[in-house]
């Protein structure tokens, strides 16, 4: 069970953080449209407590790193990956409850105005204010509850465009009652815990609920609490709730572009259209604005390494470690450290590769620090013969997002094929091990540095 | 609801005259505040057509 008792909520998280060290706040007046550039400056997440104009403090830069993510969920670091696989394994059901803080204040009707909200301008080229961290919970009568992470662009106080454009849960919902020309029921959670924030953006199967998920990664049920105007069930502590309804508008109304997940600008695109029919909150809220690329990609990066694990471990090799690394957008590049045998080098980056996303992977024997570049550029450098240890492989699945398939070249409703390569860095069949000795510094236990500098 | 000052929402449709990013409306309004801009937006995307190109500007579409 996580720090802080039943149900540990966003700001219990938020107080970990910085007891830790990850959270800092800030007390000088900030323009909304500047907080993004001082996330990116800041060494730490921060917490804007005067956001000029406003009585809603701002959070943002939680999931940055490594070490912030770790954090946030009060895991290790090297153990993101195995703890979110055995969250996944052991999914628990929410609790609904009649009362949650999240509606402590109720805002509905003629009142709605989202600039009562700190929605920020990210980004130079973004097409409006945006909420990134919003978390989308709706209904379907065949596949029940689901949960995603969608973006949602201001475009007036009581509307906003959401991106539906790409495959997902939610767009299947929508298109079902578009296709009876009905709005969809939708409620936004922003300022959730990490646990249902990344339980959303798993992909996980149609018809299983996300907020399950959420509950095998917390070890208990998460409360939920039904909204005030729509039948859509919300996590029960989260700071601010959107209700409202996804118009059948269809895909036509422009919204974008967004500083998106693999760290380039996106383009312009023509979505559906939120509604809001309420806001509720918490008395004293705090509004999260979450960070591209790199805490989009941290929400992902430990799904990512369960992924990488487990499909080794049906290649029946033993996995020592698995590393989504920040420059592949904790993703499409993978540095995996096995036990290896004969050939399971080349094996394991076969079997990596044939993850939909991963796009470049090195293997390395179990001694190397695959959290250290230097010791994998080291194992990259002296394990690998280039001739024989990359393995490159063509005509693979791939994504629209990276410019290198050169998207916009592909006809309406053709998807894209790449090219993947893996290293193969682990010692090469027939080298003795002792050809790899490290050398060590004499006498190197029993020298203390604190006792000479 | 808070009506939008209309000395603003006027000064950000001149400058919806020509392709503009959301950036150059802040940038155009920054002695105001960011929540006045929005309040303005909100009125503009209300009543007027806007017009994108594929990077994203506005302009006003003619009417």
């Amino acid at each position: 069970m996580a720090e802080g008792g039943a149900n540990e909520d966003f700001r219990t998280m938020l107080a970990r953080m910085e007891r830790d060290g990850h959270l800092r706040r800030v007390k000088k007046s900030i323009r909304p449209e500047h907080i993004t550039a001082l996330c990116g400056k800041a060494p730490a997440a921060i917490m804007c407590e005067a956001v000029a104009g406003y009585d809603i403090p701002v959070v943002g830069g939680l999931y940055w790193t490594r070490p912030r993510t770790a954090s946030a969920l009060g895991w290790r670091e090297g153990e993101l990956g195995a703890r979110f696989a055995a969250g996944v394994s052991r999914p628990i059901a929410p609790e609904t409850v009649n009362t949650g803080a999240c509606q402590e204040i109720v805002i509905t009707g003629d009142d709605v105005d989202l600039t009562v909200l700190p929605i920020p301008f990210m980004h130079e080229r973004d097409g409006a204010p945006y909420i990134s961290a919003g978390v989308a919970f709706a209904n379907d009568p065949q596949l029940g509850p689901n949960a995603g992470c969608y973006r949602l662009m201001f475009r007036t106080q009581r509307e906003m465009g959401i991106d539906l454009f790409t495959a997902s849960d939610l767009r299947r919902y929508y298109q079902a009652a578009l296709d009876k020309n009905k709005p969809l029921p939708v409620a936004v959670a922003i300022g959730v815990h990490v646990f249902e924030h990344m339980a959303a953006a798993y992909k996980a199967p149609a018809g299983l609920n996300e907020m399950h998920i959420a509950g095998g990664l917390r070890g208990e049920p998460l409360w939920m609490v039904r909204g005030k105007t729509v039948d859509v069930m919300v996590p029960a502590n989260a700071e601010i709730v959107l209700e409202g309804e996804l118009l059948p508008n269809g895909w036509t109304a422009d919204e974008g572009p967004f500083g998106e997940f693999a760290g380039m600008q996106g383009d312009l695109k023509y979505n559906p259209l939120f509604r809001v029919t309420a806001i509720t909150h918490r008395k004293n809220p705090i509004f999260y604005a979450l960070q591209m690329p790199w805490e989009n990609d941290w929400l992902n990066g430990p799904a990512t390494e369960a992924a990488c694990a487990r499909i080794l471990g049906l290649a029946g090799i033993q996995v020592a470690a698995v590393r989504a690394t920040e420059g592949g957008c904790c993703g499409w590049s993978i540095v995996a450290a096995i036990k290896k045998r004969a050939g399971e080098g080349k094996n394991a980056v076969a079997a990596l590769l044939s993850l939909p996303v991963v796009k470049q992977v090195i293997v390395t024997d179990d001694d190397i620090n695959i959290y250290n570049s230097d010791e994998v550029e080291w194992a990259v450098t002296f394990r690998c013969q280039a001739d024989k240890d990359i393995v490159i492989l063509s005509g693979m699945k791939g994504k629209h997002v990276d410019p290198s398939v050169r998207p916009w070249d592909l006809g309406p409703g053709e998807l894209p094929t790449t090219s993947k390569f893996g290293i193969d860095a682990t010692i090469p069949e027939g080298i003795p091990a002792f050809r790899y000795e490290r050398i060590v510094p004499a006498f190197q236990a029993g020298i203390r540095a604190e006792d000479y500098l | 609801m808070p009506e939008a000052d209309a000395r603003l929402v006027t000064e950000i449709l001149g400058l919806l005259r020509q392709p503009v990013f959301f950036r150059d409306v802040l940038l155009a309004a920054r002695d105001q505040p960011y929540r006045a801009i929005l309040h303005a937006w909100s009125e503009i995307r209300s009543h007027h057509a806007l017009a994108r190109d594929e990077l994203g500007r506005y302009w006003l579409e003619k009417q």
